[in-house]
């Protein structure tokens, strides 16, 4: 399934209707919208960062921030575009903040060079590791590279969109994608050999 | 050629290559294994991570299953200080405003049944515009509707402004007078009460000509050009009408809104008119007080309780058992004139007082005109915050009646500044005028007064729409009702400040009045449009 489709896809005359009424302070449409996208914005909540109380809280705020913003949304262009920028604008500041906290991330990882990867081995990889999994695998990568796969394969923003939300230059986002792939796998390689190993001690 | 790298291929996939590179792919592809390999394990990897980021076992949890910003608990500060304004501003109203108000009515001969009446009279007219701003018994009225109306909208689901003026104006017709007659008699085109006749009940009058010579038992309500009243009416005579005259006694009060009125019997209560000419003869009593708005008024008879007078000319040559409250321009006391309490007189020229006139005291002249604000005064901020939270409360209502209709005169004030301006200006002269027009006709008499007390609303509600302006430009347009509360605050806050400032402030408040009520205007016209357009197919 889609990210970005909700479980019940409102029409766009439907939904420009509803933001209307929100907009003019009508609880229950923003009840109707809230429930329409808030499946969709938890998890992209709950991709973005690293525990579930997080994402939880974050989605609340991210609802609130909408209802205080919904204001600047330009109706001429899609609403959950919208909806997931400002998502992925909250959950960045939130990831940048505890960074900052937690002193600076080292991102010397993305200076060593990458191997060419054997199309038969990616195969296994897929073949081997289950959705879940890979949503573990996801949540240990480092917040940038996280966030970047997040945003290209859960909200399939452009290259454009990316740069912006994770205020990096359009040309660096191919290779932030291409490293966090890497990283990606790498970890779920390591989880396999981690099993494999845990397995063959016992 | 060498082999694509993974970046290459990468940015293939998604589309992020320019053309020059993307020209040596199909050549390439075709003719190595290893580069369509790398290509397909990589697309299908793009498939497999957007299936894992999206597939979900996960349900979502209990607590986001309440809607944020929807609940008390999630937004209480905004509810909270609404709630609390409202409190203060229902407070407001009801202690300094409405109490003293109703007790006021009451001296003045009023019962409470007769809210119109007395709204017609001692709100919107007596004070006449100077008053408005002041007037905030008439918005506790405005509000207490608004309040009535919200309530019924929960019940009513397709609720819509227009409908809410429908409800208004019926409900107005429906508490005019006339509704709680018990004889109505429509003359043919005159009526007449032949003397020797006596009414035993209430009686309404409507025709072109009325003329009373019997007897009426209860209250005597005429609408007519001219009313001649010669018999004995022992309750309440409430006169609308182009000439009105009353001779015969009358044991309750007179009410009268005429081009001219003469008194010339006995009236056991008040008087309150409203007419451009009033004249009263010398064998005249009036056993209460008196309220006047008038143009020209000549006082011969005699008054026992207090006057009180907003008139162009006025002449006082008979006796007054009271104080006696005058503004005008001119101010003459005759040589017969005998009055026995003080006169306060506010008014452009120096008063004249023949020679034979008995005084009890001197003439109070006060200061010419309206009385500056006076800066050093607390009580002056204490009413000005008064006034903000009057109109807090009132603007408050308003959204929660029509949010839909709020937001869209807004927007109206937001984009169409200068055609605001215009329609506000060409709406604020000609509502009135057409009010008054429709006032003269009978069957307009009930429109009339509704479309002047929808208008009256509507000025009022300028500053409401123009302070939400002011407060989204200054807070940002978020939605919900904690934002709209918080953003009518400060707006009107604003307002009320600026408003404070001398000259200056009566200019900016001129340009609220035209610009909320042109934007006002606007909005009414673009949700009638579609009904417009279907009524003319």
């Amino acid at each position: 399934m889609d990210g970005r489709t909700t479980s019940a896809a409102m029409n766009d005359a439907e939904l420009a209707e509803v933001l209307s009424r929100v907009r003019a302070g009508d609880a229950n449409a923003w009840g109707e919208l809230y429930r329409r996208y808030a499946p969709a914005i938890f998890r992209f909540c709950r991709r973005a960062l690293p525990t579930r109380e997080d994402a939880e809280d974050a989605t609340t705020e991210v609802f609130m921030k909408v209802r205080q913003k919904l204001g600047t949304f330009d109706s001429s262009r899609p609403f959950s575009s919208w909806l997931y920028k400002v998502a992925s604008n909250h959950c960045w500041d939130l990831l940048r903040r505890r960074r900052i906290r937690q002193d600076l991330e080292t991102e010397d990882a993305e200076a060593l060079p990458l191997e060419h990867p054997q199309p038969s081995q990616l195969e296994r990889l897929q073949a081997e590791h289950a959705n879940k999994e890979v949503r573990e695998a996801l949540a240990k990568l480092p917040d940038r590279a996280r966030m970047a796969l997040v945003l290209r394969y859960y909200t399939e923003m452009s290259y454009d969109e990316i740069a912006d939300a994770l205020g990096v230059r359009r040309a660096f986002v191919g290779v932030l994608l291409l490293r966090a792939r890497h990283q990606l796998r790498d970890i779920l390689r390591q989880g396999g050999a981690e099993v494999a190993l845990a397995a063959g001690g016992k | 050629m060498s082999h694509f790298d993974e970046m290459t291929v990468l940015l293939h996939l998604d589309g992020q290559l320019d053309a020059e590179q993307e020209r040596d792919f199909p050549n390439h592809l075709s003719s190595c294994e290893a580069c369509r390999n790398l290509l397909q394990v990589l697309q299908k990897e793009n498939i497999w991570l957007q299936q894992a980021f999206s597939s979900d076992e996960e349900s979502l949890p209990a607590r986001l299953r309440e809607v944020p910003g929807q609940t008390e608990t999630a937004f209480p500060w905004g509810w909270a200080v609404g709630l609390a304004l409202a409190a203060t501003g229902i407070y407001t109203l009801w202690s300094g405003i409405v109490d003293p108000w109703l007790t006021q009515a009451s001296e003045a001969g009023f019962n409470q049944g007769n809210v119109l009446t007395m709204l017609f009279f001692s709100g919107a007219f007596w004070g006449g515009w100077d008053a408005m701003q002041s007037m905030i018994e008439f918005l506790s009225m405005a509000s207490v509707a608004i309040a009535v109306l919200w309530l019924l909208r929960r019940r009513w689901k397709r609720f819509t402004v227009a409908a809410a003026l429908l409800v208004a104006s019926l409900g107005m017709l429906t508490l005019s007078p006339a509704a709680r007659a018990s004889d109505v008699y429509h003359g043919d085109p005159n009526y007449t009460l032949e003397t020797g006749q006596e009414v035993h009940t209430d009686l309404v009058v409507m025709a072109q000509h009325t003329r009373i010579d019997g007897d009426v038992d209860g209250d005597l309500i005429a609408f007519s050009r001219s009313i001649t009243v010669n018999g004995h009416v022992k309750g309440d005579v409430l006169a609308f009408g182009q000439d009105v005259r009353v001779n015969g006694p009358v044991d309750g009060n007179i009410r009268a809104f005429a081009q001219s009125l003469e008194l010339n019997g006995v009236v056991g209560k008040n008087v309150m008119a409203w007419a451009r000419e009033l004249d009263m003869d010398e064998k005249t009593r009036v056993g209460g007080t008196m309220t006047l708005g008038s143009a020209d008024a000549q006082l011969d008879g005699q008054v026992g309780g207090d006057l009180l007078a907003l008139t162009e000319t006025i002449d006082l040559n008979g006796t007054l058992g009271g104080n006696a409250d005058i503004r005008g321009q001119r101010l003459r006391i005759g040589p017969n004139a005998d009055i026995k309490g003080q006169i306060k007189y506010r008014g452009g020229r120096q008063p004249v007082i023949a020679t034979g006139a008995k005084l009890a005291s001197p003439v109070g002249v006060l200061s010419r005109g309206r009385p500056r604000p006076n800066y050093a005064s607390p009580g002056f901020y204490w009413r000005q915050i008064l006034s903000w939270a009057a109109a807090l409360l009132f603007g408050i209502l308003l959204f929660m009646l029509a949010p839909m209709f709020f937001n869209e005169v807004e927007t109206a004030a937001d984009s169409k500044f200068g055609v605001s301006l215009g329609l506000g200006l060409l709406f604020l002269v000609a509502t009135p005028v057409a009010a008054i027009i429709a006032c003269f006709t009978i069957i307009g008499l009930g429109v009339g007064i509704t479309t002047f007390l929808l208008y009256l609303i509507a000025l009022y509600a300028t500053q409401t729409f123009i302070g939400e302006w002011v407060g989204q430009k200054m807070l940002g347009a978020g939605a919900g009702s904690g934002a709209v509360f918080a953003r009518l605050a400060l707006g009107l806050g604003v307002l009320h400040l600026l408003r404070m400032i001398p000259f200056a402030g009566r200019l900016i408040g001129f340009v609220v009045v035209l610009w909320g009520l042109g934007a006002l205007v606007l909005a009414i016209h673009r949700r009638l449009r579609p009904l417009l357009t279907t009524a003319a197919v």
